[in-house]
């Protein structure tokens, strides 16, 4: 189990794309101290922030997080890395597999584009979590994003595949999905705005756009399967699908075969 | 040349020593603004990159909801010349667009070109207008109004309700223009205002356009391009350009504290921000004051004082403007390109110290 202990706030964003258990594996100690993980002009080098501990294993524990710390377990193929604290921006993005937890809160476009793996934050995670960077084809596409506490707006935006579970969410979740499946207890306005695919399952919700029609209770096989599904992420979000669902059709606006169903 | 450094008059070569020292010594810089003839446009990204700077634009909220949306589904856009000479429906979407100086001489003529020649001009709104035939009031957000509209023009939804109607007038129209103020109607709504002209244009004509630009961001964006391959919020901390809109927006940087110093470029002016009060800054602006930033350095505006190349808003191309009233002030780029010249003799900051 390798470790790095932040000793104190960095100075600037750092970039941890090359930081994971498979890239540091291959190095020595000063060699990954020496790592270059700065993003100003003066630069920072990881043993400048962190007392780096290596044991060649494939899990990484970063302890005392920051939210400057930018591309946690990006690009991430396997192991494990466990951040105790808070990351900056893109928690896992393009991640492909393994397993990634955050102690405390994410900032904006975690999971971006991740394709396969688990992304568990136990805080909160800010705007776009699951959705797409600028000009990305797409959003969370393939991973699982379980968000414990509160999710800013935009969750899921643009999602193609894989499935997100969010306590709470803002405006604007699952808007533009392509396809996937995203679980909230609560969201805020315009869910699913612009969608064309996919499934949102929720507790409540704010406004429903008029580009929504409702299409009455159903008892679907679906259902249950998902609730199994859901079940071992978060028992909570699959007693949602016990509950009586009302099911919306949507967005009108688009080619409309997604789906909201809304928890009674 | 007017100059101040700390509130006090000065000359030309102490100020520019003053911005070079504090942009040399500064961790993570950001150049700003960027409203300004394309030689300047071109110089700020030259110190950038000398510098490991970042740069940001004026009206980059609206320029990245635009292209946010283009970068997704691509636009259907016209010209202001061709709407006022074709356009027989024009749909204003929101209030920031009642104010743009196009919609008056969209209401004061008739269509005059093309096959709409001669007939009237119908005007339709999406928010409460009385000024429209039709108007909408909308009361979703605009986001929402431009989805349910598409969904009427895509046979979707049915019915003569108020959105219905304006969508059928779209339907019927021979060139309809979608107006519109990408800061107000944010990327969301932009990606559906899109797809509501791409839906319309598979039977008609029908166009978008942004009125309300802010600065000079619409050079900006090609002379980045250009330059870095990039849009206009890009980094050059690594030396190489990064672009992240998210990471390189300067308001949040500023709040975030990750910024030291900030040179702002207003040649052609536009209203200053206000977190560049919060930090140290350098300021190029036509007709500066002492007050507006730690080093002032009054520049020529371009068009005025000296030629430069511009953006050209009548005819949506950058085009050359000659000095309508030529004066002895510098141009921001020659002052941008003393300054890049006074940052290589400095010392650059060290990483040599622990940065932590």
């Amino acid at each position: 189990m390798s470790t790095l202990i932040l000793r104190a706030a960095p100075p600037e964003r750092l970039d941890f794309l090359a930081v994971n258990p498979l890239a540091l594996s291959g190095l020595s100690q000063s060699e990954a101290e020496r790592l270059n993980v700065g993003t100003t002009r003066t630069g920072v080098r990881l043993g400048d922030c962190f007392a780096v501990k290596l044991d060649g294993s494939d899990t990484l524990i970063i302890e005392g997080g920051h939210e400057r710390l930018d591309r946690v377990g990006a690009a991430l193929s396997e192991g494990t890395i466990r951040v105790t604290g808070d990351v900056g921006q893109r928690l896992g993005a393009g991640m492909a597999g393994g397993s990634l937890t955050v102690t405390g809160n994410a900032g904006p476009y975690a999971a971006s584009g991740a394709t396969g793996g688990t992304i568990l934050i136990e805080g909160d995670a800010g705007d776009h979590a699951g959705g797409a960077v600028y000009a990305a084809k797409a959003g969370l596409d393939g991973a699982t994003l379980i968000i414990r506490g509160t999710a800013g707006d935009h969750l899921g935006d643009r999602m193609r595949r894989g499935t997100i579970v969010a306590g709470r969410a803002g405006a604007f979740a699952g808007s533009r999905m392509i396809a996937g499946t995203l679980a909230a207890l609560a969201v805020g306005d315009h869910p699913g705005l612009g969608m064309r695919r996919g499934t949102l399952v929720l507790g409540s919700h704010g406004r429903m756009a008029a580009t929504f029609v409702e299409t009455g209770t159903h008892d679907l096989v679906f259902l249950r399967l998902l609730a199994t599904a859901l079940r071992g992420l978060s028992p909570e979000h699959a007693e949602l699908l016990g509950r009586p669902l009302r099911r919306y059709s949507g967005d009108l606006a688009t080619i409309a075969k997604g789906e909201i169903w809304v928890a009674a | 040349m007017a100059a101040w450094v700390k509130g006090g008059a000065t000359d030309a070569d102490t100020a520019i020593e003053a911005a070079a020292s504090l942009l040399a010594k500064a961790r993570a810089p950001v150049i700003a603004g960027l409203s300004a003839d394309v030689a300047a446009i071109r110089a700020a990204y030259d110190l950038a990159g000398r510098l490991g700077a970042s740069v940001d634009t004026a009206g980059s909220v609206a320029t990245y909801a635009e292209l946010g949306s283009l970068s997704r589904v691509g636009a259907l856009t016209t010209t202001p010349a061709e709407a006022v000479g074709r356009a027989d429906v024009i749909l204003v979407v929101g209030d920031a667009a009642w104010q743009a100086p196009l919609l008056k001489r969209l209401i004061d003529a008739k269509p005059t070109r093309g096959r709409t020649a001669g007939s009237d001009r119908v005007l339709l709104a999406v928010g409460a207008n009385a000024a429209a035939s039709l108007a909408w009031p909308a009361e979703g957000g605009l986001p929402e109004a431009v989805g349910v509209l598409r969904a009427y023009a895509r046979g979707h939804l049915a019915g003569d309700a108020l959105p219905g109607q304006i969508a059928a007038r779209l339907a019927d129209a021979q060139y309809g223009v979608l107006l519109y103020d990408a800061a107000e109607l944010g990327e969301a709504g932009i990606e559906m205002l899109q797809g509501l002209a791409m839906d319309l244009s598979e039977a008609t004509r029908c166009f978008t356009l942004a009125s309300g630009d802010v600065g000079q961001d619409r050079a900006v964006v090609p002379v980045s391009a250009w330059l870095t391959g990039q849009a206009p919020r890009s980094g050059f901390g690594r030396r190489v350009p990064e672009h992240d809109p998210w990471r390189f927006d300067a308001a949040r940087q500023v709040a975030a504290g990750e910024v030291d110093a900030v040179l702002w470029l207003g040649a052609v002016p536009v209203p200053r921000p206000d977190w560049l009060s919060a930090v140290p800054s350098i300021a190029l602006v036509a007709d500066g004051e002492a007050k507006d930033a730690e080093v002032v350095i009054a520049v020529g505006q371009p068009g005025r004082d000296h030629g430069g190349v511009l953006w050209n808003e009548q005819r949506a191309a950058l085009t050359f403007w000659p000095a309508s009233a030529p004066s002895d002030l510098p141009s921001a780029a020659a002052v941008m390109a003393a300054l890049r010249e006074r940052v290589g003799t400095h010392q650059a900051a060290s990483r040599s110290e622990p940065a932590c």
